[in-house]
Formats: C-alpha cells, sequence, structure tokens
C-alpha cells in the first residue's frame, strides 16, 4: 500500500490539536469552577458571620429563631445541632458531627454541598452551607463553548495540514521523478529548481552538481572508451599482422628477432598509451586529493627545468626558466611533476625552438610555458585538451596525444584555470593554480 | 639468492621462476597470500617478490606481518598497471620497491639485484664520501672529483651520479633512474635518461678510462673497470 506522507502528517496535526484542545478545557473548566466556588465560600461566610452576630448579641435562642426562620422562610441550607448529632433547628440531614471550616459535604439524599461549620459555646455546632450543583452547571456552561472551537480547530489542522504536507509531497514526487530519470539513463535531467532559496533549492542545487559531475565523469569515460578503441586497435593490429606475417614466412632467425624487438616496440607503445589514460583517469576522479601534500612547487619547476635545459640543448634548442622562489601549495606533486613535463614535452616536439617556463606568484601561483612555434589556432584550443586529439592528423609525430588530456585533468584536480594563447608567435599554456 | 614468489597468476609466477632460474637463483613458489606468508615467515629467503592483489592476506598485509614479527627481508611489491595508490601503501609499509605489470624481465631483475645489495650496503652505515674506483662525490660538499681532477657538475647530474654511485656494478634500468633520480613515475616521450647519462659520462670520462656503461635493452652500469 501506498503511503501517503500528506494524510499521515494532516491526521498528526488534528490529533495535536484534539489533545491540546482537551488539556485546554480541562484546565479551564477547574479554574472556572474554583472561581465559583471561592464566590460561593464568600457567600457563606457572610451568611455565617450573621448567624454568629445574632448570637453573640442576642444569645442562643436568637440564633435558633434565625436559623429555623431562614431554614424555612428563604430556603437557605443551614444546621443548628448539638454536639451528638440532634437537630436543633435547620434544613441539612445527614451532617457530620463537629464540622469546624470549610468542606464539601456528599448528603445521603446525593446532594453536593459546600459547607462551613463552627463550634459554639456549650457544644452547639452550627453548619452554613450551599448546594454545589449550580456551580458545576455554571462552570460546565462557561467551557461548553469550547470542544466546538476544539472540533472546528482539528478540522482546521486536518485540512490545512494536509494541503501543506500535499505540496511538500508533490516537490519530492519532482525530486524522485528526476532522480528516476537519471537512474533510467538520463544523465542530463536536473532537479527543478524555484530560485526561492530554501531548504528544497539548496538541496536540489546540491544534487544538480553532483549530477553533473556525474555527467561529466560518464563523458569522460564514454570519450575514453570511444578513443581507447579507436587509438589502440591499430597499433594491436599493426602488432597481429606482423606476428602473423613472421608466422606464416620460413623460419629466418635474423628476420624473427627483428620482427621480435618491433612488436616489442609497438607493444611498449601502447602500454604507455594504457598507462597515461590511467594516469588521467585517476587525475580526473580526484581521488588524488587525499594524496595531496605540502610542495615546494619552486623547487619541483626548477628541477624538471634543469631536467628538460638539457634535452632541449641535444635536439638544438634552448628551453630557459624563470621561477620565483619558495612558493608552497597544497598539491599532487607527481602528477604535477608531468603536467609540466608535458607541456614542456609538447613545447619541444611541436613548437619551435625557444621554450620558456616561468613559475609567478599572484595569491596563488601561476605556471606558464611559451615556445614560439606555429602555435594553435584558437578555435582548436577546446579541442586538443581532449584525449588523442593531434593537430598532426596522419599522427607521424610523436606522442600519444593524451598530454594535454592530462595537464587538464591535472588542472581539474587542482581547481587551477588552464588557458592556452597566442604567444604571437606560438603557443602560450598558462596553468593558475589558486593557494588554498 | 633464494627467491619466494608469491603469485596466483600462474603464467606470471612462471615466467619470474623461469627467469630467476635461469639466473641462478632458487624459487619458491606461493599460489596464496597464506603459503606465502607461512613460508616467508618459517623459512629464510634473501628476498621476496610478491604480488599486490593476492587471495587470502594480499601482498601489503603479508609484508606488515612481516616487518611486525622483525624479518627485515627486501620485499618486492608487484601490482596491477597503474595502482599508484598501491605503490605508496606498498612503500609505506615497508617495502623496499614497487614494480607496475606488465614489466620487462631485465627490469624485474635490476630492481631485485639493487634491492637484495642495498640492504648489505646500509648495514655499513651511511658514509659522507662515495668511492667508485678512482671517482670520489663528497655528500656534504656536494662536490666530485676523479683522481686529482674536480669534475662540475649541474644539479640534476649530480643526483643522477649520486643515485649510481650508491649501486656501483648494478644494472640501473632507466625507469629506475626515472623513478628514483627525478621523482618521474611516468614515462617521458623524450630520451631524458640517455641525455643527461651522456653528458655525466663526458664529464666523467674526460679524467680517465670510461666508469659508465650501457647494458643493451637494460640500462647503465657504473663501475671502475677492477671492479
Amino acid at each position: 500500500m501506498r503511503k501517503s506522507f500528506a494524510l499521515r502528517v494532516a491526521a498528526l496535526a488534528a490529533a495535536l490539536v484534539v489533545v491540546v484542545c482537551g488539556l485546554g478545557f480541562g484546565w479551564g473548566f477547574l479554574r472556572v469552577e474554583s472561581a465559583l466556588r471561592d464566590q460561593l465560600d464568600l457567600a457563606i461566610a457572610s451568611d455565617a458571620q450573621d448567624y454568629l452576630a445574632d448570637f453573640e448579641s442576642l444569645g442562643a435562642n436568637a440564633l435558633i429563631a434565625s436559623v429555623a426562620d431562614a431554614a424555612r422562610r428563604r430556603g437557605a441550607l443551614v444546621l443548628l445541632q448539638t454536639a451528638e448529632g440532634t437537630t436543633i433547628a435547620g434544613n441539612i440531614r445527614g451532617a457530620p458531627l463537629g464540622l469546624n471550616g470549610f468542606d464539601d459535604l456528599h448528603l445521603p439524599d446525593g446532594r453536593d454541598l459546600r459547607a462551613l461549620g463552627a463550634i459554639l459555646p456549650r457544644g452547639l455546632n452550627l453548619i452554613v452551607a450551599a448546594d454545589l450543583a449550580p456551580v458545576r452547571r455554571s462552570a460546565a456552561a462557561l467551557v461548553g463553548a469550547l470542544p466546538l472551537a476544539g472540533v472546528v480547530a482539528a478540522f482546521a489542522a486536518l485540512v490545512l495540514g494536509f494541503f501543506a504536507a500535499r505540496r511538500l509531497e508533490l516537490r519530492l514526487r519532482r525530486v524522485s521523478d528526476a532522480a528516476t530519470a537519471v537512474i533510467a539513463g538520463d544523465l542530463s535531467r536536473r532537479l527543478p529548481e524555484t530560485g526561492g532559496g530554501d531548504e528544497f533549492d539548496r538541496l536540489s542545487a546540491t544534487t544538480n552538481a553532483v549530477l553533473a559531475r556525474v555527467e561529466a565523469l560518464v563523458e569522460g569515460l564514454q570519450a575514453t572508451t570511444t578513443s581507447i578503441a579507436h587509438d589502440l586497435r591499430s597499433p594491436l593490429f599493426r602488432l597481429r599482422q606482423a606476428l602473423e606475417a613472421a608466422l606464416a614466412r620460413p623460419r629466418d632467425p635474423e628476420a624473427d628477432a627483428a620482427t621480435f624487438e618491433a612488436s616489442l616496440s609497438e607493444l611498449d607503445s601502447v602500454l604507455s598509451t594504457f598507462a597515461a589514460l590511467l594516469r588521467i583517469a585517476r587525475a580526473e576522479a580526484g581521488v588524488g586529493n587525499a594524496g595531496f601534500v605540502t610542495v615546494d612547487l619552486s623547487e619541483l619547476v626548477t628541477r624538471v627545468c634543469e631536467t628538460y635545459e638539457a634535452v632541449a640543448e641535444d635536439a638544438g634548442k634552448t628551453l630557459s626558466a624563470e621561477v620565483a622562489p619558495g612558493l608552497t601549495l597544497r598539491a599532487d606533486p607527481d602528477l604535477l611533476r608531468q603536467a609540466l613535463a608535458n607541456l614542456i614535452e609538447n613545447a619541444l616536439t611541436h613548437g619551435g625552438d625557444r621554450i620558456r617556463v616561468v613559475l609567478q606568484a599572484n595569491g596563488g601561483a601561476t605556471l606558464i610555458v611559451t615556445d614560439n612555434g606555429p602555435g594553435i589556432p584558437p578555435e582548436e584550443y577546446a579541442q586538443v585538451l581532449q584525449r588523442f586529439h593531434r593537430l598532426d592528423t596522419s599522427r607521424n609525430t610523436p606522442g600519444t596525444g593524451l598530454g594535454l588530456a592530462l595537464v587538464a585533468a591535472v588542472a581539474r584536480l587542482h581547481g587551477a584555470r588552464l588557458e592556452l594563447g597566442d604567444a604571437g608567435p606560438g603557443l602560450r599554456v598558462t596553468l593558475a593554480l589558486p593557494s588554498h | 639468492m633464494r627467491v619466494l614468489v608469491i603469485e596466483d597468476d600462474v603464467t606470471t609466477a612462471d615466467y619470474i621462476a623461469k627467469g630467476l632460474g635461469e639466473l641462478g637463483h632458487v624459487v619458491e613458489l606461493a599460489r596464496t597470500g597464506k603459503d606465502g606468508l607461512f613460508l616467508a615467515l618459517n623459512e629464510t629467503f634473501d628476498a621476496i617478490i610478491t604480488d599486490r592483489m593476492l587471495p587470502g592476506p594480499d601482498g601489503v598485509a603479508i609484508l606488515r606481518a612481516l616487518r611486525a614479527s622483525g624479518i627485515r627481508t627486501p620485499v618486492l611489491i608487484v601490482t596491477a598497471m597503474g595502482e599508484v595508490e598501491a605503490r605508496v601503501d606498498g612503500l609505506d609499509a615497508g617495502a623496499d620497491d614497487y614494480l607496475a605489470k606488465p614489466f620487462a624481465f631485465s627490469e624485474l631483475r635490476a630492481r631485485l639485484d639493487a634491492m637484495t645489495r642495498r640492504v648489505s650496503e646500509t648495514t655499513e652505515g651511511e658514509a659522507s664520501v662515495l668511492r667508485v674506483g678512482d671517482l670520489e662525490f663528497n655528500l656534504l660538499r656536494r662536490t666530485v672529483r676523479r683522481g686529482t681532477t674536480k669534475i662540475d657538475l649541474l644539479p640534476t647530474e649530480l643526483r643522477l651520479l649520486e643515485f649510481m654511485m650508491r649501486h656501483p656494478g648494478q644494472v640501473l634500468t632507466r625507469t629506475m633512474l626515472l623513478e628514483r633520480v627525478w621523482d618521474f613515475n611516468f614515462d617521458p616521450t623524450t630520451n631524458v635518461v640517455d641525455v643527461h647519462m651522456s653528458r655525466l659520462r663526458r664529464k666523467l670520462d674526460a679524467a680517465g678510462p670510461p666508469l659508465i656503461r650501457t647494458m643493451r635493452g637494460a640500462g647503465y652500469m657504473l663501475a671502475a673497470d677492477d671492479a
């Protein structure tokens, strides 16, 4: 059975109203009754004062006469009895003996009385009383309207609760519908955001950010799969052909050795492509965050530049470095080193004969690698950061075509901005690392 | 040498065992982490090569157990490709070296060699001067002389030479050099190692007979003629 959140909330609200009203009514009844009793007590005390005044000024006989008179004529509830309980005058039957002070009496005939007793000289006991029934009726009448109000309130709570909860339920259902669509494979689906900035909006915004990240990762994965299929198939196919041809021809140790060597080097290049892809995947998954350490970036850049100065020189090129000292930040040194090496090797392979590496401090750290080669047309900037993109589509220049894709992934992992630009002539790559 | 190989993949295990056997080593094979740990704890080996992923306790767990029982036998951890975290885990747990599959046998051989010799060397304590033949490296002043000739080296060349002088007479592969001298845990597309090696070699050989040999298909070795 489908459980309705709205119904449950409405029922809960109504039940709460009923309980609160019930407690309120009970308390109200008690307060009203107690106020009425206080008034009753005052009236009784005042009557008793009158009788006692008669007794003190005129004597016992006068008291007896006025009690009898009051009982008979005014219908007042009053009694004068001896210490043994013999009625002298008055009309209360079944009163207790020796009542002194206020008390509630329950008479044998079923009436409840409020009574004030006084012990007079010679054992006389005067009791002045009033019926409690009117007090109770008045209290009940005064609070009698309240239960109706309670019922109305409970009903209102039920209705309001239902609609409020229903609204909530609808919003939740939209979220759940969107999530279901994502599960079904529509990764571009996003949760509704009303722009109201309430908790739901914030939840939607966060979830949408998660979905965007997941979509990007999945797209990356698909791109990788496609590129693997595309780029690794050809060398593997060449390898297969070479081995097949070698197997078919008569055994010749020298030719076989040559085939084996060529095959091994072909395999090595496939493996290094694999390694590069795995590195990119690792950087993109962001797991490296756990491996962040404090890195002396100045030293790292200096060392990599020293390494490649010699490589450049041997290739008849020059590499100059201008490194701001003492720059440290939290980073993955392994990946940063490889990203810089990739940028420099990229410049060495494709970019002219003068390469310049600059590390500047500006809040964070900015790393700039410039060459004086042919550069890249601006419309291709985005593409060259993709996996396996090569400007030389014949794929004659060395490299896996993954160098800049790795740099882009490393930049993303470090929250860095990666920009390609025109060095006029040549390519300028800027990697701006934040300081955090 | 007596080497324990813990590897659940039959092909890899046979490849390693056959190669080591041809080099004259005695190989014990264990197919599970449990068997491997039992052998490692109860018998004496000169080196242990263990896969990272194993049925039963894995390579890192075996390593921790060994180190916890005070067994200092050099351990080489072999992992699947791309497990960079695994390398860190392994070295943290006390592994002496790390090698990613697939690897060339020459790479395994060089690392096993460096690993077993390193242990015997470190027992001699830290010297302030390294010597190979007439070559002398003063670690405190970071200066190098050959015989009476002072040799000026760049920082990278100094680091390269120091590493080679700490492993004299051993084959050092390009990957080993990239990892240890350059902290490059990736394959550069340019010939980084060869460029620096030939510069270092030129500077050293200007003052005497060649000290650095190129081992074809394997790597480089620093050795004095008499060594």
